[in-house]
This record gives structure tokens, sequence and C-alpha cells, in this order.
């Protein structure tokens, strides 16, 4: 060994990466050599100066939020995007109505009563209509009539589902009572919107269905073509304030964080800001928040966003989020 | 860095199933090493902390992808490395609120003596490591506090063994000429 090895050598040996027969050469080297003796000294030193600088360790904190985190992205990965039905039925459901049709014509033509048969039936796969209905309920379609729902009773709606906006803006969403019903509207109509609230606040059981019922709620509203009806806007705030599920309440602060803001909305946004769990939530928060103060710079906001972007406990995106959301509001 | 290899990959295959309970035992053993890692390479607590987070989020995608050839623990690690990377080329490109005002976590009946010593040491050792490119710095790091083996790094790193030897050897190389200059060694020992 000549001394432009020692250094390699003596490397190995300080990550225990030398053999045996490395380390007796080693040392049978730096017992004559002066300078590389010297050499493995200034190593050894210095390995031991990087050996000195404390370690990180996981708090109960950074813990206890990791664990939901992760929580929160199986939950994301399980919630399935909403996709409309596949309409296998619909050839034959079109063809049996225009059976009906025929069949009543025919009926008509022959003069003879219809009162019973030719009643004005809307059938499933046929054109949707928003039917104009009474406080108390809203209309529906269904394949048995139209009548209202009684939503005062509380009933338990199974296999909901919704259709998208058509080209009038107006959403379908259908569910089984008794039978298959169908209600089409556009969600600011307020039959539409008390349904729609219903099913978020009180009928939905599961965060796939609360996440389905907000996913139509933001697709509608994400346009910026419609005012929030306060149902909707209630429903929200009290699914953003109260679920258990980080996820949906994520959701939930989207679908609101889509609406123009309002006091009802600031607040709510100020108090998930403040205490939600979950950071993503916060960030969603933030966001609202600073874009409505871009526009009317309110004291309340200002203030909490200052208090979050300085926070040293708070999760690091909110407090970076805070600080730029501050800048960007002229005060 | 200690095998736990069968242990590592059921519970890589709990994950694959949608089971968060594996997530979670397999944040318990690896989130330790990984936030000292990534603390080392960003040098900062609160990105280390996210870094760290997002690895495991990464881990939840991608567990189908685990192919096997190298560790468990070295895949951990490579993902880590590779966010590290990520962040700082992100931290460098935009500006960023200045997150190193934040106050380490404090262990519990720590002396406020030790605590300024220990900090100083922290600030002396990562003023050096700083210097250090982020190659460099990744072999350093996982050979002197994580004790892994010159070939498990190459796995994690994906290079060779004689890189791995190269890399480490320039940043000692570095960190001497650093500590050589000033009082910083002193400041440390």
């Amino acid at each position: 060994m000549d001394c432009r090895d020692v250094k390699t050598i003596a490397l190995d040996r300080l990550a225990g990466e030398a053999d045996e027969a490395s380390r007796r050469e080693l040392s049978a080297h730096l017992a004559g050599c002066e300078n590389c003796r010297r050499e493995m000294g200034r190593l050894e030193d210095l390995w031991t100066v990087l050996g000195t600088d404390p370690d990180a360790t996981v708090t109960p904190e950074f813990r206890e939020r990791s664990l939901e985190l992760i929580e929160e992205e199986f939950l994301r990965r399980r919630v399935r995007e909403f996709r409309p039905r596949t309409r296998s039925v619909r050839p034959f459901l079109q063809a049996a109505a225009m059976l009906a049709a025929g069949a009543v014509g025919y009926l008509i033509a022959r003069g003879l009563p219809s009162s019973s048969t030719a009643s004005p039936t809307p059938v499933a796969g046929s054109a949707p209509r928003a039917i104009a209905t009474p406080s108390a309920g809203v209309a529906r379609a269904s394949n048995t009539g139209s009548a209202v729902l009684d939503l005062a009773s509380s009933p338990r709606f199974s296999n909901v589902s919704y259709r998208p906006a058509d080209s009038d803006g107006r959403v379908g969403i259908e569910f089984d009572v008794t039978t298959r019903q169908t209600v089409v509207g556009r969600p600011e109509e307020p039959e539409v919107a008390r349904l729609l609230a219903y099913l978020l606040s009180r009928n939905a059981e599961t965060a796939g269905e609360k996440s389905r019922a907000i996913a139509l709620v933001s697709e509608h509203y994400g346009t910026g073509s419609a005012t929030a009806s306060p149902e909707i806007v209630a429903a929200l705030s009290a699914t953003l304030r109260k679920d258990p599920n980080p996820g949906v309440r994520k959701k939930a602060a989207d679908a609101l964080a889509s609406f123009a803001i309002t006091p009802e909305i600031r607040t709510v946004f100020l108090a998930a800001l403040v205490s939600d769990k979950n950071p993503a939530v916060r960030l969603v928060a933030v966001d609202a928040l600073a874009a409505a103060a871009k526009q009317s710079p309110d004291a309340a906001t200002i203030a909490s966003l200052r208090e979050k972007a300085v926070d040293p406990q708070e999760n690091g995106f909110v407090r970076a989020k805070a600080a730029s959301a501050l800048k960007a509001i002229s005060f | 860095m200690e095998s736990k290899g069968s242990d590592d990959l059921e519970l890589l295959e709990r994950i694959r199933r949608g089971d968060t309970g594996g997530a979670g035992e397999l944040f318990e053993r690896y989130a330790p090493a990984l936030l000292r890692f990534t603390d080392r390479m960003l040098s900062d607590r609160a990105s280390a902390e996210e870094v760290t987070q997002e690895v495991f989020v990464k881990v939840i995608s991608r567990a189908h992808q685990y192919d096997g050839r190298a560790g468990v623990a070295s895949w951990l690690f490579a993902i880590a490395a590779n966010a590290c990377r990520d962040r700082r080329r992100r931290d460098r490109r935009a500006m960023v609120v200045p997150l190193e005002a934040v106050a380490e976590p404090r262990a519990r009946g720590e002396g406020i003596e030790s605590t300024i010593a220990s900090r100083q040491r922290r600030q002396a050792v990562r003023q050096a490591l700083s210097e250090l490119s982020d190659e460099q710095r990744e072999a350093l790091v996982l050979a002197r506090y994580h004790g892994m083996p010159y070939a498990e790094i190459a796995d994690t790193l994906g290079i060779s063994v004689g890189a791995v030897k190269t890399r480490i050897f320039r940043a000692v190389e570095t960190l001497k000429a650093h500590f050589s200059e000033g009082e910083s060694w002193t400041a440390a020992t």
C-alpha cells in the first residue's frame, strides 16, 4: 500500500466497509508513515464531527398528521370519480315509449275514452323536464307518473345516482324509494336545491354518497354560472364543519370555494382554517379566504392569515400559502 | 441497514390491497430513518416532514410498481432522495417563505445549555453539508448517518459501488476544506 491509497481505505474503514486484510494493511502503513497518520486523524475527526449533528425525531404531532394523510390518501383512491351510468336499456325504453304513444294514438283515433290510459306519463329515458311544484316537496319524473316528493317525512333514498348538467344546465338525480325516480332541474331551482341538500345532509350515509352529491354541485357551480342556493350552502357548510371524514370535508370546502363568497361561507372557512385537523382542508380555506380578501379585504381574514403564516405548529404548505396570500392582498 | 425483507414485502402487499394499517406500520418502521435523511438533505425541519409524508403518499400509489430488485428500504430511500432533489429544485426556482426560522422541536427534559450547544453543532454541520452537491450529500448521509453499505447505497441511488465511493471521497474532501478554512471545526466540536 502506498500513501495514495490511504485516504480511500481509511474512508472504507470509517464507513465499516474495509475487510480484515485492508484494515491490517492500513494499520501497518500508518505505523510507519507520520503524514498518513495525521491524515487518518483528520478523517476520524471529521467523521466524529459529522456524528455530533443531532438526529431529527418523529414528534407525536408529525406522526398524527402523517397517519391522517395516509388515511386520506387511501380514501381518495377509493372514492371513484362520478361517471354517468351506461344506458344499455335506453333503446328498449325508447322503443317502448314509441309503442305506448302509438297505442294511445290508436285509442284516441278510435274514439275510446282515454282518461285511464292517456295521462301525461313521463317515460324514463324521454327528455327530462323540471316540473313546477308546491314548496313542500320536489318534482319528480318517474316511470309511474308525476308527483311531489315529501322530504319532511325523511324518506330513505337508495341507489342514488347523478347525471351531469345538460345543455340547459339541468342536472338529473335518480334514486329508488319504492320505484326508481328521476328528478331533473337546475340546481339553483329551490326544489332541486332542497333535494340536493337533503341528499347531502340527511340521506347520505357513506363518504362515497356524500362525495358524489358534492361533486355534482361543484361541477355545476364550478362554471360560475349560477348563484348557490342557501339550502346547498347550509348543507355544505354543515358538512365542512362536522363531517368526520377529511376527504368529504375537503370536497365540501372545494365546492364552497367555487361559490361567490358570502359572510356565511367566510365564517365557515375562518373556522375551518383555525380548527380543521386536515391541512388539505386548511389549504382550501386559505385559498378561498385570500381570493375573497383580494376583492374586499376584511380584518378577520387578514388576522387569521397572519396568524397562520407565522404559526410554527402549522403545516409548512399552509404556512407558506397563508404568507403568499397576504402578500397578494392590498390592505 | 437492518434487514426486514419479508416483513416489508408483506406490508407492501397489504398496501397494494388498500390496507391502511399496512401503510401505518410501514410509517412506524421507516419514518424515523426517512425523516433523519430528508432533514439532512433539506436542512429544514418543515420541508423534511412534508417530503417524508410525500414519500408515504407515493408508496401508496406506487406499491404495485415495486419490482423487488432492490430492498424495500432502498426503494423508500430512493423515493425520498428523488423527492428531496425535486424539493430543492423547486425551492431554488420559487421564492419561499423562510422556514428556517421554525424552531426545532426540543426533546423533553433538554436543558437550555445543551439545546444551544446542540443547535450550534447542528448549524455548523448543516452549513458544511450544504456545500456538498446533492449527489455527494446523498451518498455521505446514507453512509455516515444510516450505516448503509456501499452496495445498498448504489442500489438506492442507481449508481455503481465505484461511483458511491467517489462521491463519498469527494464529499469528505470538500468537508475537510470547509472545516480547515474557518473556525467551524472548533465550533462544531
